[in-house]
């Protein structure tokens, strides 16, 4: 059903869980079917993600994407992560997605996403006088 | 049956109308309802509950209201239950009850703090005199007993009423058997939460009468939840992704009643992930797949129905086979 790295990754995810103090979080969920999922990033004294875990009631796809990216954004810039395209997502996860199923796949860096614009403009109102 | 009474003093405080309470405080024999229920009779003449099942014990209970509520003095009327009925299908006797009709007005402001501690998740108990001169004086009782019943006290017979908080039905899915499931719960007595990850599904829109609405990831949900004794779960969402990891938290608790909706295939391939991830045989045997009573219906409404069936069954011990079906007396306990 479903090709070998969704497979590895949905029933063995990598990172899954919480960080004790992140310096971004987000969650957001599918509006139809249901997946949610809360990224969590810690970043290192210079600015490149630290560590990155997900947590979330999941279908494989979401699962397996959240993990294959949490691995991905360890030792990136947040540059870099905002760089990262729902093509290369899908890409990584090496499967033909159909395309009723693709929200699944951008959800997890859909949340990266928001998670870095969220810490930026935190970020920016911090440092108003 | 507390939800009941609250709700019917409330009726009666907003009415302003003042009026007779009866409650049954004995039962010997076959009857068909418990200790603790009770009826209201106004004295504008509306009737409110009943401490049988209407009929001729009801009548008579009525009969005398109007006569305390003018002399405002309770009286415990010890009646036979069914006689007339028994007599004429051969049978000697039914069963005998008594009931404590009294004013209203005087117990009124004991319900009133009742109801604080019953909002608040608390048992409440009340006593009430029955015997002696001093017959229907309440106090609260601080060390409430299991259930309702007639005690002695200082020498004197009491009636403790325990008022016990609402059971919480816990909905995980908020689709569209969730919308009828809720509408039941409230009928029978039930807060009712629900939860799902999806804030478009769980609005307070589709849910007017819901106790609470959760919207999060429902895992994390369900590993925030105490589950007790007075706590049924069902899962409605019947979408894998939400039924296994909850089921895994629910599991570990003491519900009383795990209902997962789907057909009995899809429930074996969820109890064998369940299995597969070390969930104990003997939990797995807890979850009833196909949810709910062989009702035959198919609409949400009818499915809801039937989950509401099979909860009350259980959380009563019973199996929901027709009372027609039993060969013993339906109401001896």
């Amino acid at each position: 059903m479903y090709g070998e790295v969704i497979l590895e990754h949905s029933r063995h995810p990598r990172n899954y869980g919480s960080l004790e103090s992140p310096d971004l979080r987000h969650e957001h969920d599918n509006p139809l079917c249901g997946d949610r999922v809360r990224i969590e990033m810690s970043l290192a004294p210079d600015g490149s993600v630290r560590a990155a875990r997900f947590q979330g009631d999941l279908c494989a796809i979401a699962k397996a994407a959240s993990s294959l990216l949490t691995e991905m954004l360890t030792g990136m810039t947040l540059e870099e992560a905002s760089s990262i395209t729902h093509q290369r997502m899908v890409e990584t996860l090496r499967d033909e997605i159909p395309q009723s199923r693709l929200p699944c796949a951008h959800l997890p860096l859909d949340v990266v996403h928001a998670a870095i614009a969220e810490y930026r403009s935190s970020q920016c109102t911090s440092r108003e006088p | 049956m507390s939800h009941e009474t609250f709700d019917l003093i409330e009726r009666l405080r907003r009415s302003g109308t003042r009026a007779a309470m009866a409650t049954l405080v004995r039962t010997t024999g076959s009857t068909p309802r418990r200790e603790g229920t009770k009826m209201f009779v106004g004295e504008d003449g509306s009737i409110l509950g009943s401490v049988t099942i209407g009929g001729c014990v009801d009548a008579r209970v009525i009969e005398q209201a109007s006569q305390i509520l003018g002399s405002k003095t309770p009286r415990l009327l010890n009646l036979k239950l069914g006689d007339e009925e028994a007599w004429e299908i051969g049978l000697s006797c039914g069963g005998a009850v008594d009931v404590l009709v009294e004013p209203l007005d005087e117990a009124a402001p004991l319900y009133e703090n009742a109801r604080k501690e019953w909002d608040a998740g608390r048992v409440a108990a009340i006593a009430t005199v029955i015997g002696g001169d001093d017959r229907g004086r309440h106090f609260l009782v601080t060390d409430p007993p299991a259930r309702s019943g007639i005690t002695t006290l200082e020498g004197r017979e009491v009636y403790i009423e325990v008022l016990r908080p609402p059971s919480t039905l816990m909905i995980f899915g908020a689709g569209v058997v969730a919308i009828p499931l809720v509408g039941f719960a409230k009928a029978l007595g039930f807060r009712s939460v629900i939860i799902d990850s999806r804030p478009r599904f769980a609005t307070r829109e589709r849910f007017p009468e819901a106790d609470e609405i959760r919207v999060g990831i429902p895992s994390e949900i369900a590993a925030r939840t105490s589950f007790g004794s007075q706590t049924p779960v069902v899962l409605v969402a019947h979408d894998y992704k939400i039924d296994i990891p909850v089921l895994k938290r629910v599991l570990a608790t003491d519900a009383p009643y795990v209902g997962l909706l789907g057909s009995r295939r899809r429930g074996a391939a969820i109890l064998k992930m369940l299995r597969e991830e070390g969930v104990d045989p003997s939990d797995l045997a807890r979850v009833r797949v196909p949810i709910g009573m062989d009702l035959g219906g198919e609409s949400a409404a009818e499915i809801a129905l039937a989950i509401m069936a099979e909860v009350v069954a259980v959380m009563h011990g019973r199996n929901g086979a027709p009372l027609s079906a039993r060969e013993d007396l339906v109401h001896v306990r």
